[in-house]
């Protein structure tokens, strides 16, 4: 039974993530993102962590992705994209080179499937670790609930990482606020070849060469002009590429 | 031992750097001080030279004289030891003279774009780099003098050479530290494979007296093998040798001239020198076995390099080559792992460091009066400027190896003895290296008297008669170039004081001193030999 | 009512200890990160400008100073004077104290407190918002921090994302610059997969060892034998997936690049110093510490990684022509060393990389604070021409320069030698000398990237006479004293080590990990 209700959100999981990506309308790839949480709620279910489940549910399929919806419909982005534009020249093929890679690492996880798992399903003792250290093992928690559990793994074992999430979330209200606030003055022009201070020009002789030793060799000593010439404009040509 | 002067090799190597921060410190504009604050440093450098060539303990020049051991860095069992044997002394000796004399050229004649201040502070760093390296007897102090002088000499063809000194620059400072890297490597092998506790030192040590000693004598015959090679390479580039040579050619063409003169008369010898100091004493049965190798390369780099001067058109890049020649009648002469190969080596070295130095002076002045070095514009030398010629053709009669001249002591030796190796090494192979070595003698002959005769024989060009430019040896020259004259001459005429410096320590640095009563090894016949080293494992092995 | 809110339940959690003392230095450090957002989101009309980074400077001081009573502690041995000497653990054993995070958490404040005062005088060259930068930055190193003492694999992995995640907005920072913002988006995209990789590594070590604690997982592999560990082996593998992402190596150093040429300089100074060191906190913290009894299974990874690593980094370097370019692939060549000193798995080995660490953040420190100050406004001039003939018209810069090249190239008496050295003499330790061989010819490739921008600056850029145009030359790069600071700092620090390095090496020797319970 846990096996079917498995296989069963795994594919719903699998489905939502593939229409996540492929689906032209945003809101429709937003939509299919609440199947895949779906889908891992159930998952958590089968593994008898009830209130993972519905923290899964309330959280993520009803305030994270009505968030984004609002963010869409906000933003009016609600309509099919064009996805055959290519930004990065060549991308499909890096795209396909990186799927690639990444059906490697799902046959990896594949293959590690054979190994040994030696971690305990939650529903027998979510805290591992201690049980570890009381080999006896007998002594099962009086309080099976899931909240009971997960407070008490928590506010023991995994106490610093919950605390030190405090200084993540404070990062990403402060990196959300500096990326969404608006550059100050124009956005700066693309970089010009001729650098304002460089000491590229032709040498002209003038008589302040005499005097100053740092000044350098003579203009017919030096067969380098020619390539630093050369390199500007190449700069140049990778510049309007970029463009 | 005596506590009274094991500061001096210190002050000495050292003294050039606090002159470098000196000039460094002394204003760009004031062009003379810079000038005479680098030379008089550089003068009292050469003057503890003197000191410690007469305080020298000539009887006992087999042994480390002036040792200084002080803590450096103690987890690596790594320590500042120093100290000066009959080797190291004629090497010291040559560097504190040629620095001098390079700075006084300079002072006469300053290399484009001039900063005299940047310059001298280099040659200043430079010769601590040297000094250091002759004088050290650790081998991480060793290594870290050994690349010390890349640097300075790196800037010295970037910022004052000819035209092509960028390619040239890179050049030698990318071999050298190749080779360097790879040296670095064997010497971590040798920290970690041998036992410094047979010689009563720790176990891991980069001491070089306790790895001459015989602290390696434990190492296998193969691992012995792979770290020579390590060290081949790093000190194979640096003199150079056969196939690690093209560096050289370019890095004296672009080099200014004082910077061709430095190369030519130290910074190869630290090359040949790290054979002799490191490579054959901490490992003699790899060195017997690299030996015919080693041979076989120098008498290749003998005929390849006399060949590759019979094909040059630049007068410096013909030096170049002939320096390609004569360091391999210096490699040929180590090879034969004997006293007297070796002895000869050294006196190759100090001959070499003379007479080249020589050439490029006045390949420099050339430079600078003709503003050219190609041989088929130069030509009526003798005339135009007939004590320079004259100069000239004593240089090129001390290089080809006429006896009475320096030349001849470093190289009919070093022929002489690949007739009679050291017994372990097959005698008919060295005895066919000697006969080609012969041959490179007499392509010399002809490639310098060729040298001779398109620059100094004949009838000015038009373009040169009667140019004001063209003078006669000058003041600053002449200050220059007498000592080393002076020398070549002396050391020709009677060479025995060189000989018997240097020969107590030779024999030493092949003795393969372990424990009592070990026979020597590299005396026995070939089989005999190398089941002598295995022996040697073995009693060590079982000694525990 | 009082009386029952004091009576504790009977079936209370007993929560575990904390030892604040070894927490101190973290706290100061983010908890002054939080504070100075608060300041200056209450105060922000009446706070000088001069505030914010001499704030960032105090608090960076004050959490090296925090660590020293730390280090004094934990690297001396129990005696019946001083029972509680020695490395503890601390918060159920997820927050170890040992020589090696003190190691990183003095590290991490000094890099704190040099890039704060080079960030200064750029941010307001930029004209970028203050506050936020330092806030981010103080937070960043505090990830840091705890990815070094992490005791505890999902700790580990929350301290990689406070770590990264602030990369990631100090990186897209310069909002006017699109490469700024475009190396902010590649480095977080590509972080996001390495963390989402680095956490399926987690749940396959997980699984297979029964815990995520690392002195438990250390128990366990010591204690059982797995018949089949092709699921912890995978483990392995991710997490070294992870790990190689944020330290670069190849493959997976694909953003260096772009990222380092896009974002801020002084930040990619902080990438290339904290982010890095903080990555191989982890990576020895969990390879060498945790998963040592299996250094034959990941051992000859690390050793493909770090040949790979050097030789891309080398080699690919060359043809490079922009300088952030070019230290960009100078710092994934560094990688490879120090992935060669944590190949040997030794604690010498682990010293090596800590040395090397140390070295090599104040060079590439150095390095990039010139060349904040000399790539000038608009931080986008950054070709090697664009800073040709830098030498000869700041000789200042220039020398400071050149030394910190000579130190990646690990030249005599620059402190880079002595990194390179030690790493070397690790793997020679090891009987890797096939390693040690690549690794210092990889160091000659290497040194023609640092000799070619040598170059640049010293001999190129010699055409112009123009007395006028050589004046605006030299005006136009001010060295602020912030900047000044740094460069005395790192050059002194470079160049002292580099003579006498014992200090720095005993101190790294010292620096051993141990995995403490408690």
């Amino acid at each position: 039974m846990e096996a079917i209700v498995f296989f069963v959100s795994a594919a719903i999981i699998l489905a939502g993530g593939l229409g996540v990506i492929v689906l032209r309308n945003p809101v429709h790839a937003a939509l299919s993102l609440v199947a895949t949480l779906f889908g891992v709620a159930v998952l958590f279910i089968d593994m008898e962590a009830y209130f993972l489940a519905a923290v899964q549910v309330i959280v993520y399929a009803g305030a994270i992705v009505v968030l984004f919806l609002f963010v869409i419909m906000l933003v009016g982005v609600d309509k099919a994209e064009d996805i055959y534009a290519e930004p990065i020249i060549k991308q499909r093929q890096f795209a396909a080179l990186a799927a690639a890679g990444m059906l490697i690492l799902v046959a990896l996880v594949g293959v590690a499937f054979a190994g040994d798992v030696t971690g305990q399903p939650s529903n027998e003792d979510m805290t591992i670790s201690r049980a570890i250290e009381n080999p006896d093992g007998t002594t099962t928690p009086a309080e099976t609930s899931n909240i009971n559990q997960l407070a008490e793994a928590l506010f023991t074992d995994y106490v610093f990482a919950f605390e030190i999430t405090a200084l993540l979330l404070t990062i990403a209200v402060v990196g959300a606020v500096v990326l969404a606030r608006r550059p100050k003055g124009d956005l700066q022009p693309l970089p010009d070849v001729e650098p304002s201070w460089a000491l590229r020009k032709p040498r002209a002789v003038t008589p302040t060469e005499a005097t100053d030793p740092s000044a350098g060799d003579d203009a017919d000593q030096d067969p380098d002009e020619t390539t630093v010439d050369q390199a500007a404009t190449d700069g140049a040509e990778t510049d309007e590429a970029k463009a | 031992m005596e506590f009274d002067n094991n500061w001096l090799l210190s002050v000495m190597t050292f003294v050039p750097l606090v002159g470098a921060a000196i000039v460094m410190a002394i204003p760009k504009a004031e062009e003379e001080l810079i000038k005479w604050a680098a030379l008089i440093t550089s003068l009292v450098a050469a003057g503890l030279g003197v000191f410690l060539l007469t305080d020298f303990n000539y009887d006992n020049a087999g042994e480390l004289q002036y040792v200084a051991d002080a803590q450096w860095i103690s987890v690596i069992n790594s320590r500042y030891i120093i100290g000066v044997d009959g080797i190291a002394l004629p090497m010291i000796a040559l560097t504190l003279l040629v620095v001098p004399l390079c700075i006084i050229y300079t002072m006469g004649h300053f290399p484009e774009p001039r900063n005299p201040k940047a310059l001298l502070s280099l040659i200043l760093i430079l010769e601590t780099g040297m000094l250091g390296t002759f004088i050290a007897q650790d081998l991480i102090l060793f290594f870290v003098f050994f690349e010390v002088v890349l640097l300075p000499m790196f800037f010295m063809i970037a910022v004052w050479g000819g035209d092509d000194r960028r390619y040239a620059s890179l050049k030698f400072f990318l071999y050298t530290m190749f080779g360097s890297a790879l040296m670095l490597v064997s010497f971590l092998a040798m920290y970690f494979l041998a036992d410094g506790t047979i010689v009563g030192d720790e176990a891991n040590t980069f001491s070089m007296i306790a790895l001459s000693d015989g602290a390696t004598v434990g190492i296998a015959r193969t691992s012995q093998l792979w770290i020579f090679a390590g060290m081949f390479v790093g000190f194979g580039v640096k003199v150079p040798m056969f196939p690690f040579h093209t560096w050289l050619p370019d890095a004296h063409t672009q080099a200014p001239t004082v910077g061709s003169v430095i190369l030519a008369a130290v910074l190869l010898k630290l090359g040949t020198y790290g054979f002799i100091r490191i490579a054959i004493p901490m490992l003699p049965e790899a060195a017997a076995a690299w030996a015919p190798f080693i041979g076989l390369l120098a008498v290749i780099g003998i005929i390849y390099g006399a060949l590759g001067c019979l094909a040059q058109t630049d007068m410096k890049r013909l030096i170049a080559f002939s320096s390609v020649a004569h360091m391999g009648f210096v490699m040929l002469g180590i090879s034969t792992l004997t006293d007297f190969g070796i002895n000869a080596a050294v006196f190759g070295m100090v001959a070499h460091g003379l007479i080249t130095g020589m050439l490029f002076f006045i390949a420099g002045s050339v430079k600078d009066r003709y503003h050219t070095l190609d041989m088929a514009r130069l030509g009526g030398l003798l005339i135009s400027a007939p004590r320079m010629g004259w100069i000239l053709g004593f240089c090129a009669m001390a290089s080809l190896g006429l006896p009475g001249l320096a030349g001849f002591w470093g190289e009919f030796p070093a022929i002489l003895a690949s007739y009679n190796p050291a017994a372990i090494l097959p005698e008919a192979t060295f005895r066919g290296y000697m006969v080609v070595a012969a041959l490179g003698t007499v392509l010399a002959a002809g490639y310098l008297l060729w040298m001779l005769q398109k620059t100094a024989m004949g009838t000015p060009k038009d373009e040169f008669v009667d140019n004001p430019e063209i003078t006669d040896v000058k003041t600053y020259e002449w200050i220059a170039w007498a000592p080393l004259l002076a020398l070549i001459l002396a050391l020709g005429l009677y060479p025995k004081p060189l000989f018997s410096t240097t020969d107590d320590a030779v024999v030493k640095s092949l003795q393969v001193n372990v424990m009592d009563d070990v026979p020597d090894c590299l005396n026995l016949d070939t089989d005999q030999g190398e089941a002598c080293f295995d022996d040697l494992r073995e009693q060590f092995e079982a000694a525990g | 009512m009082l009386n029952i809110l004091a009576q504790p339940p009977t079936d209370a959690i007993p929560t575990p200890d904390v030892a604040w003392s070894g927490l101190m230095p973290l706290l100061i450090l983010s908890g002054g990160a939080v504070l100075l957002l608060t300041i200056v989101s209450l105060a922000k009309d009446f706070i000088p400008r001069w505030f914010t980074p001499i704030y960032t400077v105090l608090i960076g001081i004050a959490t090296g100073v925090a660590a020293i009573p730390l280090w004094l502690r934990v690297t001396d041995t129990p005696s019946a004077a001083d029972p509680n000497n020695g490395p503890f653990a601390t918060l159920d054993s997820s927050f170890g104290v040992d020589g090696f995070s003190v190691f990183f958490t003095m590290l991490f404040a000094a890099v704190v407190v040099l890039v704060a005062l080079l960030a200064n005088d750029y941010l307001r060259r930029e004209d970028i918002d203050g506050p936020e930068f330092y806030v981010l930055m103080m937070l960043s190193a505090s990830g840091g921090i705890v990815m070094a003492s992490a005791n505890d694999l999902i700790v580990m992995f929350l301290g990689l994302e406070i770590l990264s995640i602030a990369v990631y907005v100090m990186a897209a920072m310069h909002s006017r610059r699109i490469e700024s913002q475009e190396a902010g988006m590649k480095y977080f995209v590509l972080g996001a997969l390495s963390s989402a990789v680095f956490l399926y590594g987690i749940a396959l070590t997980y699984g297979a060892t029964g815990s995520t604690n690392l002195v438990e997982i250390r128990e366990f592999l010591s204690n059982v034998i797995l018949l089949n560990d092709a699921l912890l082996l995978a483990g392995f593998a991710l997490l070294l997936v992870g790990f190689g992402f944020k330290v670069a190596a190849v493959p997976f150093h694909s953003w260096t690049p772009d990222v380092y040429q896009g974002a801020p300089t002084p930040v990619v100074g902080f990438m290339a110093s904290a982010v890095k060191a903080a990555a191989f906190a982890g990576m020895l913290r969990v390879f060498w510490l945790t998963f040592g009894s299996y250094r034959t299974d990941w051992q000859p990874v690390i050793y493909g990684l770090a040949i790979a690593t050097l030789l891309v980094g080398s080699f690919v370097a060359i043809v490079q022509t922009d300088v952030k370019r070019m230290l960009a692939y100078s710092s994934i060549s560094h990688a490879g060393y120090l992935l060669v000193g944590v190949q040997a798995a030794t604690n010498e080995g682990t010293a090596t990389v800590l040395f090397y660490l140390a070295a090599y953040a104040f060079m590439v420190i150095g390095s990039f604070t010139v060349i904040t100050l000399a790539t000038g406004p608009g931080d986008a001039k950054t070709s090697l021409t664009d800073i040709a003939g830098l030498a000869r018209t700041r000789p200042v810069l220039g020398i400071a320069l050149t030394v910190f090249l000579l130190g990646q190239a690990g030249v005599p008496f620059t402190s880079g030698f002595f990194a390179k050295f030690y790493v070397i003499s690790a793997a020679a330790d090891a009987n890797s000398y096939g390693l040690a061989i690549v690794a210092m010819l990889a160091a000659v490739v290497a040194a023609f990237l640092y000799l070619r921008i040598m170059m640049a600056i010293w001999l190129d850029g010699d055409e112009v006479a123009d007395p006028t145009e050589l004046a605006a030359a030299k005006a136009g790069i001010p060295v602020p004293w912030g900047a000044a600071v740094v460069l005395v700092v790192t050059v002194g620090f470079t160049l002292v080590f580099g003579l006498w390095p014992e200090p720095m090496i005993e101190m790294a020797r010292d620096a051993v990990p141990a995995l403490a319970i408690g």
